[in-house]
This record gives C-alpha cells, sequence and structure tokens, in this order.
C-alpha cells in the first residue's frame, strides 16, 4: 500500500508520528548550545624557535630557511609565511581548512625532528604551537578604582581571579595592566661614586639582611627548638637603614645615605586606559569545546557576587562581550524567521482564502524546520548564524510541496468527491512531481555540502539543513496534508431541490470572494490575454526578451556592480591604531593618546567606550611577542552604540577618526579598522617580493603615496614591515676592558644591572611577594652622555663607561617577513565605501603604471585572493548544479529539450539579480553568489510546474496554443504562490537590520531579484519558447507511429 | 446493440487501441493484465515462469451493424502475427441505462 494511503488510513498514527518527531525536535533544541558559527578550527600552526644572540638576518639563513624547507612537504599546507627577528623565528602554516590539524601538527613534529641535527648549536628546540579559538578572549572588562588603585592587583589577584575561576569552562583570566607593587632602590650615581661603591655591593647588602635561616636545633632541658635567623624585611622603609659598608674612618654607609626607597607601582611601560582612566583589564577566555554563550552567562552572575565583595570605588565595566554580539544575531534572525513564517501564513491564506486549509500548509513549517534540530543535534553542531539562516532560506519552500497536493486535493473535492476519496486519488495524482521538485532543490543544495575551503565549512550546514528540512517537507506534503485534507476539508454542500434536481448550496459571497478571488480571477484573464498574444507575436516577443536581457548586462559591463569577498558586518566596534614617531617615550604616547581619546569623544557622541593600550608589558612573555605594541604605538579599542540606535554605519565613523587622527603632525601613520566577524575586514593586500629590504621599502612607499593619491576609496594602507627601530647600540672596546679584567659580557651584566635594574629579592607581605629593585635613579641613566657616565667596578676601582666603551644611536634591522620561501612585505588597503574588486583593480593599474624594478616581483592578495578563489569554486559550482538540475528535469519529462526550455528563465534570474544589486547598490560577494546557485533551484520549480501542465494538456489532446493558454491561466496562481512565499521568506533577511545582518543582506537581495524577474519573464518566455520548440512535437510522432500499422491493409479472405 | 469481447496478447495493446480509433468506436472498457488459455493452441498466458506473457481484454458495446466490419479488423490484425493473437467474442447486450 503506497505511503499516502497508510496515511490517511491510519490518522492516529500518523499525527502521532509528527507529534514524536516535533517533541523530539523540540527537545533537541533544547539541548543545542548557542554559538556564532558552526565549529571550524582556524588552520594555522605555529613553529617558534629562539637562537639567542643571533641577528635577524643570521635566523633568517639559518633557522627560518632550513624550517620552511623541511615543513614545505606537510600535507595540505596552503601558504607558509615567517618571521624572523633578532633571537626568534617564527614560522606560521597556513592549512586548508578542513585539514585535520592534529595530523598535520605530528606530521610537521616529524618534519622537525628530522631537521633538528641540521639547526646551529645554542639554538633551542623549535616548538610547535596550534592556533586555537578557545584562546582567544572571549569576554573583556575595564576595572577602574580611586583610592585602591595601588593595591588593586592584590585585591583583583586575591578576590577576583580566584573566584572567575571557578566558573565552570573559563579557560584562562588574566590581568593586563594592573599595578604592580614594585620596591625600587633608586642610586645615585655621583653617591656612589664618592664612597667608591659598585651598585652590586648595594644590591648584596639588601639582599643578605633579607633572610629566614633555619640554624640547626637547640635542646633546653626537656624540649626542643628550632634555632632561627629572621631577618626578613617587614617594611619597605627597613631597607634604608641598612649597612652597605663601612668606610675606612669607621663611617658606617646607609642605603638611605646614597639611595632612596620608593615602595610604589611599577615604572610605566605598558599604560593601559579606559575612557581615559586608569584601567586593568581582565581578560578571560573559555576552555575549549565549551560554550562561549554559556560561558559568559556565568561569568557576569559570578562578578555580579563578586562585585559586591570588593572595595566600594572598584568599577567593572565590560568591554567586550562575545556572547552579546552572538545572541543579538541569533535573536535578530529568529526574528527573520518569525516574520518569514508569517509572511508565508499569509500569502497562503490570500490565495487559499480558508483557514483550514491555511493551517493544513502552515503546520508543515514548524514540523520541517524542527528536523533541522535533531540533525543539528545529531552532528554536534549549534544553533547558529549559519544554522538560521538556512532555516530562514527554508521557510518559503517548505509549502510549495504541500500547497501543489492541496490545491489538487480541493479540485477533486470541488468536483464533487468526498474529502477522503479525493486525499487518496489526488496525492497519488501528483506525489511523482512532488518528489521530483523536492530532487532538483537537493540537487541544488547536496554540491553545496561538498565545498572546500572557509566556503565549505560555512555552505555545508547551509546544504545538509535545506535538503533535510525540503526532504521532510515533502513527506509531510505525501503524508501528513493528505490525512488533514481528508479530515478538515469539507465536501461541497450538495442537496435536492423540489423538482428532484440536484444544487449545489451556493456559500456566501464575503468580502474574500468579491475582493481577492475577484482580483486573482482577473489576473488570471488578464495573463491569459497576455499569452495569447505573445504566442502570436512570437519573435517580437523572443526579441524583446533578448533585448531586454542585454540591457540588464550594461550595469556589469560598465563596472556598476562591485564585487566583495564578505560585506564588513557592523558590530559597534573600530580598532585604531596609531604610531609615533619611533624612540618616543611611552609616557608621551600616552599623552597623546588621551588627547586623540578626548578629541573621538567630541567629534563622535555615540562612543560609549574607549579603552586604549599604549606600550608593551615587558614580563609578557610569549603573549606580548605577538602583540605588536610598541612604546611608540597606541592601540585603541572604540566601542559605540548599538547598530539600531545610531544614524551612522561604523564605517562612517571610522571615516570621521581618520580625518581627526591625520590632523596631528606627531602621528606617523594610522588605521582604523572596523571589527572582524568572519576572516577579518576586507583588505587588499599586495604582497611584494624581493630580496633587497632598502629596494623593497622604497618601492613600497612609492606604491603607498601612488594608491593613497589616486584610488579612491583607499584608507587605512599600512606597509607590514615595520620601521627600523632606534637603538642605542653599546660597543665594547675590547682591548681596554680585557686591560681592566672586563669583557663584553660583564659589561654588558653591569649595564643592565644599573639600567634595567637588579632584583635582590622581595618584600614578603601576607603571602605575597613584591620585587626589590636595585638600580640607578632616573636621570643617571636618562640620556646617552649620562649612560657614558655610568660607572663600572673593576679589579681596580671604578671606571667609566665611556672609558671602555662608545655608545651610539642606530637604526635596528627590520624583522625579516617571508612567505612562500621568498622575502616579502604586505602592503593592505582597506576599502571605503567602494567594492573590494574595485579597489583591486585600481591598485592593480596603479602597479602597472608605475612598473615594477627588476628583482621585485609583486601580487595582489588578501581578501581580494580569497574571493576570487571563492568566486572560481562558485562558478565550478553553479555548473555543477545546472547540470544536476537538468539531468533531474530531463528524467522528469523524459525529455532533453523540455529542461533546457525551463532552464531558459536562468538568463532573466541574472537579470533580476543585476538589477537589484543595481538599485540597491550591494556589491556581490560570497553569501550573494550562494543566493544565486540558490536561485537555479527555486527558479527552475516554477518553469517544471508550468511546463509540466501544458505538456498533460497536449497529452489529453488540446491544441498547443490553446493548452499553453489554458495552463498558463491554470498554474498561475501556484506559481505566484509558491514564488510569492520564497519572496517573502527572504524578505526579512534582506530588510532586517540586526546586528551581523548585513552578512545576509546579498542572499536576500540576491534571491528576491532574481526571482521576481525570472519569475514574471518564466510565465511568459517559456510558453512562447515552448510553442516555438514543440510545433512539430510528440503528437506528430505518434502519428507517425501509427500510419506504419498495416496490418489493416491485410485481406481476412480465406484461400483456398 | 452487441457487446464484442476482445482478448489480445498486451503486444497488442496499442494497435487494437488503433483499430478502435480507426474504426471511430469510441466508448470501451479495458482490463489489463488479464490471464488466459486457448481451447485451439497457441501458447497460454498466465503470467508465471513457465508461461509469462499476460493478455488485455477489451470490452465495447458496438450497434448490431458495425459487428462484422469489428470482427474482420480483428481478424486482420490476427493475420498480422499468429503467436501474437487477438481473439474476440460476441454477445447480446439485454438492457442498459
Amino acid at each position: 500500500m503506497s505511503i499516502y494511503k497508510s496515511a490517511i488510513k491510519k490518522p492516529v498514527t500518523t499525527a502521532l508520528i509528527f507529534v514524536a518527531v516535533a517533541i523530539v525536535g523540540l527537545f533537541s533544541m533544547s539541548k543545542l548550545p548557542i554559538d556564532q558559527f558552526p565549529e571550524m578550527d582556524p588552520p594555522f600552526i605555529t613553529v617558534m624557535t629562539t637562537y639567542a644572540g643571533a641577528s635577524a638576518s643570521e635566523i633568517e639563513t639559518n633557522v627560518t630557511k632550513l624550517i620552511e624547507n623541511s615543513l614545505n612537504a606537510v600535507d595540505g599546507l596552503k601558504e607558509l609565511t615567517s618571521i624572523s627577528k633578532d633571537n626568534i623565528s617564527v614560522v606560521n602554516l597556513e592549512m586548508e581548512w578542513g585539514t585535520d590539524l592534529d595530523e598535520a601538527v605530528n606530521d610537521a613534529r616529524g618534519y622537525i625532528d628530522m631537521l633538528k641535527e641540521a639547526l646551529p648549536d645554542g639554538c633551542s628546540n623549535p616548538s610547535l604551537f596550534k592556533l586555537n579559538t578557545s584562546s582567544m578572549p572571549i569576554i573583556q572588562y575595564a576595572i577602574t578604582a580611586k583610592e585602591s588603585y595601588p593595591g588593586l592587583d592584590k585585591i583583583l589577584n586575591d578576590e577576583l581571579i580566584t573566584q572567575l575561576n571557578r566558573v565552570d569552562g573559563i579557560g584562562s583570566a588574566s590581568l593586563s595592566g594592573a599595578p604592580e607593587r614594585y620596591v625600587y632602590v633608586d642610586i645615585d650615581q655621583a653617591k656612589i661614586d664618592a664612597f667608591g661603591l659598585p651598585l652590586e655591593m648595594v644590591g648584596n647588602a639588601i639582599a643578605n639582611n633579607n633572610l629566614n635561616l633555619s640554624s640547626g636545633t637547640v635542646k633546653l632541658d626537656t624540649e626542643q627548638y628550632q634555632l632561627q635567623v629572621r631577618s626578613e624585611y617587614v617594611e619597605s622603609s627597613e631597607i634604608g637603614n641598612i649597612v652597605v659598608t663601612t668606610t675606612q674612618t669607621g663611617q658606617q654607609v646607609f642605603v638611605r645615605d646614597i639611595a632612596t626607597i620608593r615602595d610604589t607601582i611599577k615604572d610605566l611601560t605598558l599604560d593601559e586606559k579606559v575612557n581615559g582612566e586608569e584601567a586593568v583589564k581582565l581578560v578571560i577566555s573559555k576552555k575549549s569545546g565549551a560554550n562561549t554563550v554559556q560561558v559568559c552567562k556565568d561569568i557576569r552572575k559570578e562578578l555580579a557576587k563578586i562585585e559586591k565583595v570588593l572595595p566600594s570605588d572598584i568599577k567593572i565595566d565590560l568591554i567586550y562581550d562575545s556572547s552579546e554580539e552572538i545572541e543579538n544575531s541569533i535573536l535578530s534572525l529568529i526574528e527573520s524567521i518569525f516574520y518569514a513564517l508569517l509572511f508565508v501564513v499569509l500569502v497562503v491564506l490570500i490565495f487559499l482564502g480558508n483557514w483550514r486549509a491555511t493551517f493544513i500548509i502552515g503546520i508543515t513549517i514548524p514540523i520541517s524546520l524542527i528536523v533541522a534540530f535533531i540533525y543539528l543535534l545529531f552532528v554536534d553542531s549549534s544553533l547558529n548564524i549559519i544554522s538560521l539562516c538556512s532555516l530562514t532560506v527554508a521557510i518559503g519552500m517548505v509549502v510549495d510541496d504541500a500547497i501543489v497536493v492541496l490545491e489538487n486535493i480541493s479540485k477533486h473535492i470541488d468536483r464533487g468527491s468526498s474529502p477522503r476519496e479525493a486525499a487518496i486519488y489526488a496525492t497519488n495524482e501528483v506525489w511523482t512531481s512532488v518528489i521530483a521538485t523536492t530532487l532538483v532543490i537537493a540537487a541544488v543544495f547536496i554540491p553545496l555540502t561538498m565545498l572546500s575551503g572557509m566556503a565549505g565549512i560555512l555552505f555545508k550546514e547551509l546544504g545538509w539543513i535545506v535538503t533535510i528540512v525540503v526532504s521532510t517537507s515533502t513527506v509531510v506534503a505525501i503524508t501528513l496534508t493528505p490525512m488533514l485534507c481528508s479530515k478538515l476539508l469539507k465536501a461541497k454542500k450538495v442537496k435536492v431541490d423540489e423538482r428532484g434536481k440536484l444544487v449545489e448550496v451556493k456559500e456566501k459571497r464575503g468580502w474574500y470572494q468579491r475582493i481577492v478571488v475577484g482580483t486573482l480571477d482577473k489576473i488570471d484573464g488578464w495573463y491569459a490575454n497576455i499569452l495569447r498574444w505573445c504566442l502570436r507575436h512570437k519573435l517580437t516577443t523572443v526579441s524583446i526578451a533578448i533585448l531586454f536581457f542585454g540591457l540588464t548586462l550594461i550595469p556589469v559591463m560598465t563596472g556598476k556592480i562591485g564585487t566583495d569577498f564578505m560585506q564588513q558586518t557592523d558590530n559597534g566596534r573600530l580598532s585604531v591604531s596609531i604610531e609615533l614617531q619611533s624612540g618616543t617615550r611611552v609616557e608621551e604616547s600616552a599623552k597623546l593618546a588621551r588627547r586623540v581619546e578626548a578629541r573621538f569623544m567630541e567629534l563622535v557622541p555615540e562612543i560609549e567606550r574607549i579603552s586604549s593600550s599604549t606600550g608593551s608589558n615587558d614580563q609578557g612573555g610569549v603573549a606580548s611577542l605577538f602583540s605588536s605594541t610598541t612604546n611608540n604605538k597606541i592601540s585603541m579599542t572604540v566601542v559605540c552604540s548599538k547598530k539600531n540606535e545610531r544614524e551612522r554605519g561604523i564605517t562612517e565613523i571610522a571615516e570621521v577618526l581618520r580625518k581627526e587622527l591625520a590632523v596631528y603632525p606627531e602621528i606617523i601613520d594610522y588605521q582604523c579598522s572596523t571589527g572582524g566577524g568572519m576572516g577579518g575586514g576586507s583588505t587588499v593586500d599586495v604582497e611584494i617580493y624581493g630580496y633587497d629590504f632598502d629596494q623593497t621599502n622604497l618601492y613600497a612607499n612609492e606604491l603607498k603615496n601612488l594608491i593613497s593619491q589616486k584610488v579612491e576609496g583607499a584608507r587605512d594602507i599600512a606597509v607590514s614591515r615595520d620601521e627600523d627601530r632606534s637603538e642605542l647600540k653599546i660597543t665594547v672596546d675590547k682591548e681596554k676592558a680585557a686591560y681592566l679584567g672586563l669583557n663584553s659580557a660583564t659589561v654588558s651584566t653591569y649595564v643592565r644591572n644599573r639600567v634595567n635594574g637588579l632584583t635582590v629579592g622581595y618584600l614578603k607581605e601576607d603571602g605575597d611577594e613584591y620585587d626589590i629593585v636595585v638600580r640607578l635613579q632616573e636621570e643617571n641613566r636618562n640620556s646617552i652622555t649620562t649612560l657614558q657616565d655610568i660607572s663600572i667596578p673593576t679589579g681596580m676601582g671604578n671606571v667609566k663607561l665611556s672609558e671602555i666603551a662608545t655608545i651610539e644611536e642606530y637604526w635596528a634591522p627590520p624583522t625579516i617577513e617571508r612567505k612562500s620561501r621568498q622575502r616579502y612585505m604586505r602592503l593592505s588597503v582597506t576599502p571605503y565605501n567602494v567594492p573590494l574588486g574595485q579597489i583591486a583593480a585600481n591598485v592593480q593599474s596603479v602597479i602597472d603604471q608605475t612598473g615594477t624594478p627588476n628583482g621585485i616581483t609583486v601580487r595582489i592578495s588578501g581578501s581580494y585572493e580569497d574571493q576570487q578563489e571563492t568566486f572560481a569554486d562558485m562558478i565550478i559550482l553553479l555548473l555543477l548544479v545546472v547540470l544536476l538540475v537538468y539531468v533531474v528535469m530531463a528524467s522528469q519529462f523524459e525529455s532533453l529539450a523540455k529542461p533546457a526550455i525551463i532552464m531558459l528563465s536562468l538568463p532573466f534570474a541574472i537579470s533580476g539579480v543585476i538589477i537589484a544589486l543595481w538599485i540597491t547598490g550591494v556589491s556581490l560577494d560570497m553569501i550573494g553568489a550562494l543566493g544565486f546557485i540558490m536561485l537555479v533551484g527555486i527558479v527552475t520549480k516554477n518553469g517544471i510546474v508550468l511546463v509540466d501542465y501544458i505538456n498533460l494538456m497536449r497529452d489529453r489532446g488540446y491544441e498547443l496554443y490553446e493548452a499553453i493558454a489554458l495552463s498558463g491561466a491554470s498554474r498561475l496562481r501556484p506559481v505566484l504562490m509558491t514564488a510569492l512565499t520564497t519572496l517573502l521568506g527572504m524578505l526579512p533577511m534582506a530588510l532586517s537590520t540586526g546586528e551581523g545582518s548585513e552578512m545576509w543582506h546579498p542572499l536576500g537581495i540576491v534571491v528576491i531579484g532574481g526571482l521576481l524577474v525570472s519569475t514574471m519573464v518564466t510565465l511568459i518566455i517559456v510558453p512562447v519558447v515552448y510553442a516555438l520548440m514543440s510545433r512539430h512535437g510528440e503528437r506528430d510522432k505518434e502519428e507517425k507511429l501509427r500510419k506504419e500499422y498495416i496490418f489493416m491493409q491485410i485481406s481476412t479472405k480465406e484461400e483456398n | 446493440m452487441k457487446c464484442v469481447f476482445i482478448v489480445f496478447n498486451q503486444a497488442n495493446t496499442s494497435r487494437v487501441e488503433y483499430l478502435l480509433d480507426a474504426l471511430k468506436i469510441s466508448g470501451f472498457t479495458m482490463f489489463e493484465e488479464v490471464q488466459g488459455r486457448g481451447t485451439n493452441g497457441g501458447e497460454p498466458r498466465r503470467g508465471t515462469h513457465t508461461w509469462p506473457e499476460l493478455n488485455s481484454a477489451v470490452m465495447t458495446m458496438v450497434e448490431d451493424d458495425r459487428v462484422d466490419e469489428l470482427l474482420d479488423t480483428v481478424k486482420k490484425l490476427d493475420l498480422r502475427n499468429k503467436e501474437v493473437g487477438v481473439r474476440a467474442f460476441v454477445w447480446n447486450v439485454e438492457k442498459s441505462v
């Protein structure tokens, strides 16, 4: 027995099966975590090697090159880049997206093991890191305080961090910019010189009096005691009373005589401010696998508890909460889904004018969508932007099958069948074609799951979800829909009148009958007339259509349609980086930062918070290796109010800030980039390959100037290679030094002790230890002259540094960046209000005009390169999809020509897409291209319905034109209805202003534009071309076959 | 009015439809896939492994004067290939609504 018959015969079973599916789906939904994107590991591996004492170019030849050469063979490697700077070599491997990273790391480790022998002696073992998304901070707070500021470090470490670490899923919580307590012993050079004391002696004296030592045990009568020397400092003031030495005259020299003791917070090297106030940044990252939204929620709850315990002047402000962004974009998507649902149901209601029918159609939507949640739970995915967008995309399509089935059932009921019979036989008539249209959709969406690269990760879920949801809707359409029809739809009321005649009981003609049905009838008739006219003027019609198609290509030819990799999203965050003259003191940079902040606040009232950091934490360890803030750089995070609460877009605000930054003469370079999201900001990168630093620098600067002058919309042109850093170099006269019993190593230690400081022990308080640092007071180490005046102790008394060494200023060589095993530098250009593709083209023309010097090769990459790669993928995908759809249709119609007729709607979909993009001014990006691929399925579905019916009419013996006009009139409503449901389902996506919605705008716009135009054209051009091509069609063939029957001519007369 | 019962090998289906069209006989009832066996030779049509072929049958009500013409045409069809046979039987129609 067929599936629909069973469904109708067992209504309880059928209904309960779907109830069960819905319950399992809802259960899955409650279990699904919320996340921004489907889980993906960014495929980066870093190999870090240190080789103390080697210069950048030595590192490059002896370490980096060797590692690069051996790692080049790692499977799945996409790009190999490296940075060589003094002492350190960092090699970065970018793998293809979707590579098994563990495998790749093992592979890389194997190659490095083989290489170890070849690395120079004294070089550390290369260490491998896997970049992990969980290492990214998920939430950041700014902690400000007034009175408690000096003790903030202790308060936070003791009370905040320890408590926070108890929250489930937290990877690490760390403070940055916290004021650390230090005890400084600032020594006056002149005074120690007067006593002839070396600084180290002061240090030793302080260290040696700061002891707790066990001196054995003492037995007294019956008891036994531990004997201990306890002379640790209790207070920092005690240090001043330490005797450093006794002079020959018997005079005691105390520390306080030669130094000042400061018990204070650490000298400024990293300046963290929030809205210009002293602030400590609390950065929290999650454990890998933990759910961001949940962890952030727990953190917020825990912090609220902790805040009550902390001193009242400590304020904790949120700088950045990644969960907020996720929740907002998820919420705006859920909103879109509900709007889509509403629109779709309204369309159905208007066309059918029947509550019961609308309910039957409407019920397919939630049931089909809920199945997607089961799939998501099954593959360990989450409710993310991709999965929810897929649902929005699917909403308009899931009702199509049910509409076709219901329409046919109502037709049978109108003819007088009982609902039950009508349900069985009507479903039987259409179920194969319903399955065929679903196959068409599957043919479009399944190939999406096979894409590689980042697009593959994004679209895999989309492909599966739409396929699964639409397949489910088909199952619903051939089981639940006929079952519900058999129960809910009413048979036409008939009665026998007094004369014994059967008459229909006329329903009351309500407003619906008068207005809506009247209008629809009028449209039907009007359309049939147009169609008849077009059929009489086939050539004219076709010519107009071709002309129309040609005209719409003009915006593309004239470059009116831009291309992008991805739309820039407006998450209300800007990162500003400012570079000052190298060598600027961190205090000076910080002062400027305050001024800039104040101006920003004035210019842009939308700004809620600016957190800025200047300088670097010199004890930052490995982390500081990756951060680029140094004393002459300021980096700011500017947080604006929510997108829908302000009028200016984030790019406009960025432009305002850029203009302001251009005013300051002391700022030599600045960037103002709008926030992240997938793949970061979109930039066009110019890669300049060349061995000679000077040559490439010169060329890069020339290009930079030309691009900023000639290329419209080019902003934030940044050169990746740092300016040469100014350094002071001490050159030791080895002969003189040796004469005094010194060598370069001892000299460098002495200088380090005096300038950087000598840590001579700890001041202990409440279980915490604070460094005691002995060094020269600032006046003795803040100029070249005073540095030359530093005393170096020798066996023969003190000598001045200038006697044994010279100090000169020099420029340290830059870090050496390499890509694909060649030296290179990168010039990145951020577009402002101009599509990426156009910037890339203009940059290319600038490069062509300048010409490249010998020994330099130039290549355009960055997001533009990603865009090119993805578009190439998309075109292949499009061809594949068109082919698959053709195969499905050809097998359904058993004809090679019919699918070709239907596919004629595709060029007009292109026209529609172009017009839509042109009007809205949106550029075509990866998501838009995806929309176009989806159009292939959606658009052909309309054609299938139409052509299928024309075929039917012709088989029933109608004359060709009559068959076409009749089918046109009869199929107009279903075609309009399915097109409208899909279109309106997409509308919220195209219009949404929620956070992160920019990303999906192009999809909505492309589908709506393409569908609108192609539906209108399909309704005319497909029948006309059908008429053109079927003149001598199938019916004639049958006649021919019959003519071959010659048995009628056989004589039946007996021959005997 | 006479009832003509035509039973034929399935392979003759389109020819039977054609001959009815040719004789302008529009009304008929068709039974698809019927089994049968002949009295005077010919292979049984049972749809089994041994006798895999099947017949179909058409019942058509025609005016008396058209019966001969119809039977004659059926005979012609039979002569075309005896192995793919066709038979026709005629009886009276007593009443109809």
